[in-house]
């Protein structure tokens, strides 16, 4: 079952496109990182996700066949918005019981043992949080729904280190205790790998990049050799960022053959980081999962 | 052998019942200031109601006592309808503060529900949950109608009840203006009308203070123009006609009068009055003032007994049209249905609108 599923998505507010023939399929039990430039169209895919905007053109599903925002969708969807919009006037404890009374599934024990555990008094009231802990509340009331997806839009931006770590943390530990789907949008590159194990990324609202996080690493390397033989090394992969010093050139290139580098050149791993980095830089270039090869489609099957 | 294949299962949609009592708790959550402070507002017209009534009741109880409701001519009566004229501040300030309170209602609960969502950006925690943003709208929306309009009605079957003896004395009447939109049905009316307008005004402009601006403009506008004008036109419309003898201090055109056994039926609502000359042709009002000039002319410097006879002799009819008290509550009940049948169709436009926001 795919957790989220467009096809040819598109979104236009007023003459601006925010999502462009956006095609993706996100695989249950991943958690996945959705990364972009400002403007791309992450949080249109996402709020298209839970059901907050509808789409221009194409279609969008969750948990199989839901459309989203329809009550079965919302039961089984929690979203944490960017900001975290919660209502700062009350207390702890009330918007606890708002969020309570806003669904048939709440686990409000759940939900006080965290909020416990967390240090967070229950009748402060949610504007006198920190920053840090009006996102973890927001968190809290979003895993008390047991959620069978979990969207979080832009959930690290507003938090310093500790709190991202904190944050982070509380996702990962009710992921291995519920076994959820979990989408996050982030401008923090540097900590998608510690967390995510799929990632979309996305520019000018069009899908660059898809595909599991492994796998993408596994598909690229970093090229490094003499700068007068890169053009004869480039024109041996599909480059897709080049970087020359005066003696010295850089190529990240994607590793689906197997050529072989001239004497001189090393081959090196690449980081997410740098991977992904590489791709905004050049929007024109794109990675995205083609048809099965036989291959794969026997194991497929198998499977 | 025929065989029957299996139809298929389809799956069963879930059911979601529509919680109204955890969207009771979450708007009493939410709005518990604004609550609070209308169910102070309320308990508070509601006892200077009761201190008012209480305060008239020992002089109209005197007032009936001396049989001043079956004849006021006789002289203890004067008195008391004097103390009713000198003591009218409490009463028409209750009549102003109920006029006041569908402005208010629409402009401090229905401007800011979805208003105040939208510009915090809680609208995306909100339609995000279980419950549904459609759901979450209309049970909230439903809960906050039927406490504004349930204890609106209460306040003006309670103004009703104070003014009863201020009509029977004849000082006030509910077909006035401003006690025909102060009745229980109209106010609670006028004030769904005010909560519908303010919600669609919120979800439509989305920024909390403009709305409340322009409903205060609009609702304030349509009741000022309701004690204006409004209500004197739905009274005309339909209206009865009948010869009267006595013409003297009534005069043509609009009246919006108490009909009495001298100038009207009794207990009717006079709207209007004309003349008609020989021929039985209408006269316009610059007629019809020449005619009264004519006849008190003709009888200058004697006692005028009978109008009517000088222009009978003339072949001038004097008209009243008026509308008989079992109409009153036929006007209450088109006049209520017109604000209920807009507060619906506002509320419907605010769903689509809520809705269809994205």
């Amino acid at each position: 079952m795919n957790v989220v599923e467009t096809s040819g998505l598109a979104k236009r507010y007023r003459s601006t496109w925010a999502l462009r023939d956006c095609t993706l399929a996100v695989p249950a039990g991943r958690i996945v990182a959705l990364v972009g430039p400002n403007g791309a169209g992450k949080t249109t895919l996402l709020h298209c996700a839970v059901g907050l905007c509808t789409a221009t053109n194409g279609n969008i599903t969750v948990l199989g066949d839901l459309a989203p925002g329809s009550l079965d969708a919302l039961e089984r969807v929690a979203f944490v918005a960017q900001d975290v919009p919660l209502y700062k006037y009350l207390s702890v404890r009330s918007m606890v019981a708002v969020a309570r009374n806003l669904n048939s599934r709440f686990d409000q024990a759940q939900a006080e043992e965290r909020l416990r555990a967390l240090e967070i008094p229950p009748d402060r009231k949610v504007g006198k949080l920190s920053g840090g802990q009006q996102a973890q509340l927001a968190l809290t009331l979003s895993l008390a729904r047991d959620p069978d997806l979990l969207v979080l839009d832009e959930p690290l931006a507003r938090l310093d280190p500790l709190a991202r770590h904190d944050f982070m943390a509380l996702v990962m530990a009710a992921v291995a205790a519920s076994g959820f789907s979990v989408i996050f949008s982030s401008h923090v590159v540097s900590e998608l790998e510690r967390f995510a194990d799929y990632l979309i990324v996305l520019a000018r609202g069009r899908v660059q990049m898809l595909g599991d996080i492994d796998d993408l690493l596994a598909g690229h390397a970093m090229l490094s050799g003499p700068v007068e033989e890169s053009d004869l090394v480039g024109e041996q992969f599909a480059v897709v960022q080049t970087r020359k010093a005066a003696r010295h050139a850089e190529l990240l290139v994607r590793t689906t053959g197997n050529s072989e580098l001239p004497s001189g050149w090393e081959s090196d791993h690449v980081s997410l980081e740098e991977l992904v980095l590489a791709y905004l830089r050049d929007p024109s270039a794109s990675m995205l999962p083609g048809p099965l090869t036989p291959d794969e489609l026997e194991v497929s099957e198998v499977t | 052998m025929a065989t029957v294949a299996a139809s298929p299962v389809l799956p069963r949609r879930r059911e979601h019942p529509v919680p109204w009592k955890a969207m009771a708790r979450v708007t009493w959550l939410q709005r518990r200031s604004t609550l609070i402070g209308l169910l102070v507002l309320f308990v508070g017209c509601a006892v200077a109601i009761v201190v008012g009534q209480a305060g008239t009741h020992a002089s109209y109880a005197s007032f009936v006592a001396n049989g001043c409701v079956q004849n006021s001519f006789h002289t203890p009566c004067g008195n008391f309808e004097n103390w009713f004229s000198d003591n009218t501040d409490l009463f028409s300030a209750m009549v102003i503060a109920l006029h006041v309170a569908p402005v208010v209602i629409g402009v401090f609960v229905g401007a800011p529900l979805l208003s105040r969502e939208l510009e915090s950006g809680t609208f995306r925690f909100t339609w995000t949950q279980g419950v549904g943003r459609s759901r979450a709208v209309v049970t909230t929306f439903v809960l906050l109608a039927v406490f504004v309009t349930v204890a609106t009605c209460a306040l003006g079957l309670l103004l009703n009840w104070f003014a009863h003896p201020f009509e029977i004395i004849g000082i006030e009447s509910q077909w006035q203006s401003g006690l025909f939109d102060t009745t229980g049905p109209m106010l609670a009316a006028w004030t769904l009308f005010g909560l519908a307008l303010g919600t669609f005004l919120g979800s439509l402009i989305g920024r909390t203070v403009a709305a409340m601006a322009v409903t205060a403009a609009i609702v304030g506008g349509l009741l000022v123009a309701s004690f204006v004008w409004l209500v004197h036109q739905l009274e005309a419309f339909g209206a009865l006609a009948t010869t009267r003898r006595m013409p003297m201090g009534l005069g043509v055109g609009q009246l919006n009068l108490p009909g009495s056994q001298f100038n009207g039926p009794v207990g009717s609502w006079l709207v209007r009055a004309w003349f008609t000359g020989p021929g039985g042709k209408r006269l316009s009002s610059a007629a019809a003032n020449n005619v009264i000039g004519r006849m008190y002319d003709a009888v200058k410097g004697k006692v005028i007994v009978d109008p009517s006879r000088w222009l009978s002799v003339h072949h001038y009819i004097y008209w009243v049209g008026y509308q008989p008290a079992s109409h009153f509550w036929i006007f209450q009940v088109i006049a209520a249905a017109i604000l209920i049948l807009l507060a619906a169709l506002l509320a419907l436009a605010t769903v689509r609108l809520v809705r269809h926001r994205a």
